[in-house]
């Protein structure tokens, strides 16, 4: 039986991430991050720490690098041409911000390091994490060239939400015991509410419908969320999203490891583009004033 | 008619190549070389050959064994793949050859160990009960021939075993 | 002593050999007792560390984000390393015919099996939720789940798992002989345990014949075995994207850097085993100058591997390796690192000298100091990496905790107690082997031709004869 299963799907089986890969996706979830608007505030952090269930770590355990940031401003002095500022070492006109968080790669090294396999690509175009699988090899966190995954060093489930702070936790998801691996899921229960309602009035996802937390909480919508399936499958998934037009718009395609431009003004790029990982998650250069 | 088993102990490897070499010229007619068993301290090739072709399976064993190991090792892998098609990862197939060569050469070598383990307990003859007639001292420094005869063919092998300056011969009847 | 020549004396009756190696094996005098106390005792540091850990959570050894391995990966690659030492005497020496092995390869393959079973445990440990650990072999579940047979991490698990069974199967059914010998001389209940074990042993030529085909086919299969498990531990780093680790030359390097470890292991287990069991007449001299030019011509290929991986990286265009290259010799490790090159690479130059070959103590010395580099090798392979990879805003060094540090000291003494068993009941001297050489090598090189064969560069010719031809005549 699973000898003549091997035998007749056997190409179907054969096929990788080139060929279009074995799934027939239903929905390619990405995002846009315009550069230019985040002010690095911060609020999606804290959005995503409220809506997530994220452990608060606290300090000593923050500085011991336990903390469980899934999304994380990342600030950067690299531009000295900007001036120098009151210290040195930082520039007159403020840092650059970097907002990251998983970057859902449609090719992720996390995902074939895993043992156990719990962690894996949906139809949904998702990069999977299954806490009830997860063994805690962190393999995936040392093979992620962007160090998104973060890890339960302690149960932090007593010390995070003291009574009566767990009365808020978000029930629509787990909160995560030691030794299991967590990342960023582009707020996948969320996603699930809104299909799920999509299917009972039987309609497709609309373009907006889903609005993961940070996304959600961004006071200058730097933060652009959908489905970009239709880019080379047109027909499929939610059709012309802001997102898609967004990449269209900055000429960036998904599974291509360098981006031919024809404009060089264009600002679109994705980190670490040249791994080949294939993320989904298109950053729009932030341009400043010199 | 009634056999016996006698044990004869030599203390060095040249005057039992001697002994074995007249039996093989059928110095003692109707006893052939076939009849001769030669248990020695360590292992001695050359005095194998005095005793002629004897054949050892073990390789087949292992042949056997590295065929199984490649194939069960391969579709099993290829099998439960396949039927986990939920988990494509890292934009990989869901068949991936690399790993799964990886993993199929292990499994070659474990069933191939395995196999050539049974085949020397088979073709060894291991794992039974030893025959009573034995000397501790074949595994110190002793060169053992144990034969089974027919009782008239005792006296002329003993006669001829003193000829080449036997230690020692021990005698039991079977049968 | 130190003017002997001949790997072994030909002379020695066998029943010395019996009654030397039986006599290691019988009651333990106060040393090995006070062995196996300090051997209790650094086991034990090691489980109260495990159990804090287990209860508390992986933090307590100061793993943390972006450092999710630690010592715990290191000292497993080490382990594994150390392993490579049997399979190198007792296989690759075994199908080309270096005798001089015989004397010393039992106890080589009890290390490989016993450093094995120390390896394999701190990839269990080493799990946030170890007690799911069987997650990752492949059985039949109700769920249909399988383990993901695309990760190196699974690889490790059926290749140390068939490296160990072999390895096992190896060096028991090498000792089958010997557990006849020991059967033929113990009394009560060790007699019944070596008529069990010795499986109906009595020596006859079908036996051997069997046997000699069986070991030798055993150790064709333990020699790829041997270079794939290491290949496939260096897997874990090659197969990754990180720099540092995604490296085309990890698999030779790492098959070496195990070769060499392994080796230095052997010399000093060789050591202590001839002190403590007055093995002199077995654990010659000249078998210790053997091995330490073989632990220095290896060393001397690690060498080589390590320039080809500094000047591929260094010519390569990778700058975020390159950078992490240039960390390694001058940032936060720089001086592990360097002492790593020095234990490595400078120090085997020791062993080019006869003095040094064959003076145990400094051999001890050295043997211990060439592990140590071993060891800090491997910890260089897995900490930079992670210390300093692609993401700048996750660079940071975090060092080891006492739990990490207790765990590693800890897996020492688990391996020398089971060493401490090992050479009470299996004879860590091949007893059949010894007897085998001493019978070849009286046959063959007929004593005056060996003292022709075995004259060394310095000694004076031997009077009268003038070479081979004339001893024959």
């Amino acid at each position: 039986m699973s000898l003549e299963n091997i035998l007749t799907n056997w190409s179907k089986y054969r096929k990788g991430a080139e060929e279009g890969g074995f799934h027939d996706y239903e929905h390619m979830w990405g995002r846009v991050i315009d550069l230019n608007k985040c002010t690095g505030c911060s609020a999606c952090v804290v959005a995503c720490y409220a809506e997530n269930n994220l452990a608060v770590v606290g300090k000593d355990r923050f500085a011991d690098g336990h903390a469980m940031h899934w999304l994380r401003i990342e600030r950067y002095w690299d531009e000295p041409d900007l001036g120098e500022g009151r210290v040195a070492e930082f520039q007159h006109h403020g840092a650059s911000f970097l907002p990251m968080h998983c970057q859902q790669c449609n090719a992720a090294t996390c995902e074939p390091v895993c043992p156990v396999a719990a962690t894996y690509h949906t139809p949904d175009g998702l990069n999977a994490q299954v806490y009830n699988r997860c063994i805690g090899s962190r393999y995936c966190s040392n093979n992620c060239p962007y160090r998104l995954r973060y890890f339960n060093f302690f149960s932090y489930y007593e010390s995070s939400w003291p009574a009566p702070l767990h009365m808020q936790l978000n029930p629509d998801l787990t909160v995560r015991d030691k030794g299991v691996m967590e990342k960023c899921t582009f707020c996948v229960q969320r996603i699930r509410a809104v299909k799920d309602k999509a299917k009972m009035q039987d309609r497709k996802v609309l373009d907006g419908e889903v609005q993961p937390a940070c996304v959600q909480t961004c006071p200058t919508s730097a933060m652009t969320f959908g489905d970009i399936l239709d880019m080379h499958s047109p027909g499929k998934g939610v059709e012309n999203t802001q997102a898609a037009a967004l990449w269209r718009k900055h000429q960036v395609e998904l599974g291509k490891a360098k981006q031919v431009k024809q404009d060089p003004e264009l600002r679109g790029y994705r980190v670490l583009e040249g791994l080949n990982t294939d993320p989904k998650v298109l950053f729009l250069e932030r341009v400043r004033e010199v | 008619m009634k056999k016996a088993r006698i044990l004869a102990l030599f203390c060095n490897f040249d005057e039992a190549f001697a002994a074995i070499s007249d039996i093989r010229h059928y110095k003692v007619p109707g006893v052939s070389v076939d009849d001769v068993t030669v248990i020695s301290p360590i292992e001695h090739p050359e005095i194998e050959e005095v005793l002629g072709e004897r054949p050892a399976h073990v390789p087949k064993f292992t042949l056997v064994g590295a065929l199984c190991g490649s194939t069960i090792g391969f579709i099993f892998l290829a099998a439960s793949e396949a039927n986990f098609t939920v988990q494509p990862q890292g934009g990989k197939p869901v068949i991936p050859l690399p790993s799964n060569i990886v993993i199929t050469y292990e499994m070659l070598i474990l069933f191939s160990v395995f196999f050539t383990l049974a085949g020397l307990m088979i073709g060894a003859r291991l794992l039974r009960k030893r025959k009573s007639l034995y000397s501790e001292k074949v595994t110190l420094d002793q060169v053992g021939i144990e034969m089974e005869l027919e009782e008239k063919y005792v006296e002329p092998i003993k006669k001829l075993f003193r000829q080449h300056q036997v230690l020692e011969i021990r005698e039991e009847v079977i049968q | 002593m130190s003017d002997q020549h001949k790997d072994i004396n030909e002379d020695i009756r066998w029943a010395k050999i019996n009654e030397d190696v039986l006599r290691s094996m019988e009651n333990p005098r106060m040393g090995y007792w006070v062995s196996v106390v300090v051997c209790l005792a650094l086991l034990s540091l090691a489980v109260i560390a495990e159990v804090y850990q287990y209860n508390t959570g992986m933090g307590v050894a100061n793993l943390n984000w972006p450092q999710m391995w630690g010592l715990y990966i290191a000292t497993f690659i080490f382990w594994i390393g150390m392993s490579h030492s049997g399979t190198l005497l007792s296989a690759i020496l075994h199908i080309t015919h270096a005798d001089w092995r015989k004397p010393i390869y039992r106890f080589a393959e009890a290390m490989t099996t016993f450093t094995l079973m120390t390896a394999g445990l701190f990839p269990i440990i080493h799990l946030g939720r170890l007690w799911n650990m069987y997650w990752v072999l492949p059985y039949y579940s109700d769920r249909g789940i399988w383990p993901n047979f695309r990760s190196p991490l699974v690889w490790d698990a059926f290749a140390i798992g068939t490296y160990l069974t072999s390895s096992a199967l190896f060096l028991y059914i090498g000792s089958i002989p010997d557990l006849a010998i020991c059967r033929d001389n113990a009394r009560g209940w060790r007699k019944k345990l070596y008529t069990a074990l010795s499986l109906g042993w009595r020596g006859d030529d079908r036996q051997w014949r069997h046997f000699r085909k069986a070991y030798l086919i055993m150790a064709c299969f333990l020699i790829p075995l041997a270079v794939s498990v290491h290949s496939i531990v260096s897997s874990d780093f090659a197969m990754s994207i990180m720099p540092g680790w995604h490296v085309t030359t990890f698999p030779p390097y790492f098959v070496a850097g195990a070769l060499y470890s392994g080796c230095a292991g052997i010399i000093t287990l060789f050591v202590l085993l001839r002190y403590y069991f007055r093995f002199e007449d077995y654990m010659t001299l000249p078998i210790l100058d053997k091995t330490c030019k073989l632990t220095f011509a290896i060393a001397m290929v690690w060498t080589y591997l390590n320039l080809v991986e500094f000047s591929s990286v260094w010519y390569g265009h990778d700058m975020v390796a390159k950078e992490l290259l240039i960390d390694k010799f001058t940032g936060t490790y720089s001086p592990y690192f360097w002492a790593m090159l020095f234990l490595g690479s400078v120090v085997p130059f020791t062993m080019a000298f006869e003095k040094i070959r064959r003076s145990i103590s400094a051999m001890f010395v050295i043997s211990i100091l060439l592990n140590i580099g071993m060891w800090l090798d491997r910890w260089m392979i897995v900490g930079p990496t992670l210390s300093a990879s692609y993401e700048p805003f996750a660079f940071s060094v975090s060092w080891p905790s006492w739990v990490q540090w207790f765990i590693v000291i800890g897996s020492f003494g688990w391996f020398g107690l089971l060493f401490l068993v090992f050479v009470k009941v299996i004879p860590s001297v091949s007893m059949y082997e010894v007897k085998e050489m001493i019978f070849h090598r009286r046959h063959i090189a007929h004593k005056d031709i060996a003292s022709v064969m075995h004259r060394r560069a310095g000694d004076a010719k031997p009077s009268g004869e003038a070479g081979l031809e004339g001893v024959k005549s």
